[in-house]
């Protein structure tokens, strides 16, 4: 559930008009602290240098950026083309801390905050949003933003169930907004040289690809406790009940928002964690962005997850780890050569690929060009790189070999049908039913 | 890993059968744990005879969610009649819940039912009703959004009209020609902007390619 316009309190409203009074009144002059070109993580200038009126830039809001989101706010601010209008958080001091970064940024105090993210996506002047919760509200959150007609850039993992990823891309198709998630890794050189080289046939004809992952014990079994109850916060400070969100209710303990989430399952993907990016890369390598991988064979006593697309590739995820290219890891294997590359920007390849080899600086985990792709896309209305669609057919991927993981055997996905063939324990591991009063709006499929 | 208080360890209830697993929902010593992970285990493994156990929960405040979250992904056609059932006896969020899941399931012998919750009192239950009729879809669920779009008004208004999109897609499949009937009711000036040019993308798609 989202609320509507107007259900919107007095108080909202008017702090949403007193909003959109101080943004129409600010850009008159226009602060020398946005004239400058935007940058990478490393400094190095990325994009278009120059001047933007005030008028063309992409008004921006943001909702929940705490950790990574900052880095994805930093990365938007250095754009130009940026005017950051406002923020929701159910943390107080989420809240406080986002507003002084953009405030500083642009040498005003116009920065709008909510506690409530339907004032920010009621705001009919905000065009675009950032999204960076906790999981678990990513999808629903960026549902609702596509419901407001706003463009999205969304952290990863975009979806918490397969029911999730196919209920955000329908939405996103239906409403006709630009979704850039944040998969950035597509937009990343290394990762980009050694997904194209498997695309053109450099590697011969592929035959597998490898995903490192994540977090594979993850299961309702062991991570379904409850720590001792604590007194709840004001809601003020922190809000429990929208904290929990979508999930089931818990009594109340600081574990949870301070960072032990990923120890639960209610609040996690699994190995979401990086297969969000791994799995994403590798299905993007094996031309597989329009479907899912059809097998997924856990293999005992290993942690790999054999899965097969119906185009014959193979596909690994590994939680073992292997080679020393930092995080994330990718590796594609060709009937002609290989490739592998990870976060540190390393790549190795066969000997018969070097003259492909750059040298790569950028750190994998930087969403500078990922966030500019995304800027690109609102302003010519094209499909970004990590569009809706191409997500969520990873995410099922991901998502299908995480429930083969949790059930400790094989399983077979039929595409067409969005389920699992013959297997009833596993179709029902496709969806976790909503907490009231959420629900996971507008499904019109079967799945 | 942390050290877990046996109180509230997950793995003993997860290792029981169903038998076992409803034998703690009716038992009124139970814990909320206990029934929480025991709701959370039939989610898997439970069959029609879960379903009353479960049903019994959906009035509990804490339980009310959990049931569901029992019942839904539940294949047996039994789990819709409880959960129509129970909404005459339900009121406020935990009717809300109930409406979702039969919009989650699909369930289109409530649509009359839902059709009627669209004009409740209760904002968010006539929220909650108008968005699972179009989950649910179909030609009757299609007549009656369309009739929500005409007697409903801000805030349940973009909630049906955002479900009766939904529902025209549905129906562009079986019945296209109440699908753009229903899109070019939406594409009207009285709708919501973002519904409007939604219902334009389709139709202005549907003549190209009439067109073509």
């Amino acid at each position: 559930m989202k609320k509507e316009t107007g259900s919107i309190s007095r108080r909202g409203f008017g702090k949403s008009v007193a909003g959109a009074g101080a943004l129409a009144a600010a850009p008159m002059i226009v602060p020398s602290s946005v004239l400058g070109q935007a940058v990478n993580q490393a400094g190095q200038p990325v994009g278009q240098p120059g001047v933007v009126a005030p008028s063309d830039r992409i008004i921006v809001g943001g909702i929940g950026l705490r950790n990574r989101g900052q880095q994805d706010l930093a990365a938007a601010l250095a754009d130009p083309r940026v005017q950051f209008v406002g923020i929701a958080d159910i943390r107080e001091s989420a809240r406080e801390t986002i507003k002084s970064i953009v405030d500083k940024r642009y040498g005003n105090s116009n920065c709008v905050i909510y506690r409530d993210d339907a004032e920010l996506l009621a705001r009919e002047d905000i065009e675009a949003v950032m999204i960076a919760t906790s999981d678990r509200w990513h999808a629903c959150m960026a549902v609702w933003a596509a419901q407001s007609g706003k463009d999205i850039y969304c952290e990863k993992p975009a979806a918490i169930t397969i029911a999730e990823a196919f209920a955000l891309a329908e939405n996103v198709r239906r409403y006709g907004v630009v979704y850039q998630a944040g998969c950035q890794r597509r937009n990343v050189p290394n990762f980009e040289l050694a997904v194209g080289l498997a695309r053109s046939g450099k590697l011969g004809k592929l035959l597998a690809v490898h995903a490192d992952d994540w977090s594979r014990t993850l299961t309702p079994l062991g991570h379904s406790w409850w720590p001792e109850e604590r007194p709840e916060p004001e809601p003020l400070v922190l809000d429990w009940d929208k904290w929990l969100g979508p999930c089931p209710w818990r009594p109340y303990n600081a574990r949870y928002p301070d960072g032990g989430r990923s120890q639960f399952w209610d609040f996690h993907a699994g190995i979401l964690e990086w297969a969000s990016h791994t799995g994403d890369i590798c299905q993007w390598a094996a031309d597989c962005d329009h479907t899912h991988a059809i097998e997924y064979d856990p293999q005992p006593g290993t942690s790999h997850v054999n899965c097969a697309y119906a185009n014959g590739v193979k596909l690994i995820f590994r939680g073992d780890g292997w080679g020393d290219s930092g995080t994330c890891r990718v590796r594609f294997e060709g009937t002609e050569g290989w490739i592998e590359t990870g976060d540190s920007g390393k790549i190795e390849m066969s000997d018969n690929l070097r003259k492909y080899h750059q040298t790569v600086t950028m750190r994998g985990t930087d969403p500078s060009r990922h966030i500019q792709n995304w800027l690109d896309c609102i302003r010519s209305r094209s499909l970004p790189r990590a569009n809706a669609e191409s997500t969520c057919n990873a995410h099922v991927t991901s998502h299908c070999a995480y429930i083969a993981c949790q059930l400790g055997r094989k399983v077979t996905w039929d595409p067409a049908k969005r389920a699992f063939v013959n297997d009833e324990e596993a179709n029902r591991m496709r969806s976790r039913a909503y907490r009231e009063p959420w629900r996971l709006d507008s499904l019109a499929t079967n799945m | 890993m942390p050290v877990i208080p046996p109180e509230f360890d997950a793995n003993p209830i997860w290792q029981l059968d169903q038998a076992k697993l409803i034998a703690i929902l009716k038992d009124s010593g139970s814990s909320t744990f206990q029934k929480a992970i025991a709701c959370k285990r039939l989610a898997q493994i439970g069959n029609k005879e879960s379903v009353a156990p479960l049903a019994a929960l959906l009035s509990e405040n804490r339980l009310g969610h959990y049931a569901r979250f029992g019942l839904e992904p539940n294949p047996d056609p039994s789990v819709d009649e409880a959960l129509r059932n129970a909404v005459p006896k339900l009121k406020g969020r935990l009717l809300m819940g109930v409406i979702h899941s039969i919009g989650v399931r699909k369930d289109a012998k409530a649509v009359d039912a839902l059709g009627k919750l669209m004009y409740d009192q209760d904002v968010e239950i006539a929220q909650a009703a108008s968005a699972s009729l179009g989950t649910i879809g179909g030609p009757q669920a299609g007549r009656l959004l369309r009739d929500g779009l005409n007697r409903t008004k801000i805030p349940v208004l973009p909630v049906v009209a955002r479900a009766t999109l939904v529902c025209a897609e549905g129906l562009m499949r079986a019945n296209r020609a109440q699908a753009l009937e229903l899109y070019t009711t939406l594409s009207g000036p009285s709708m919501p902007k973002v519904v409007r040019l939604a219902a334009y993308r389709v139709l202005n798609a549907a003549a190209s390619r009439s067109a073509g």
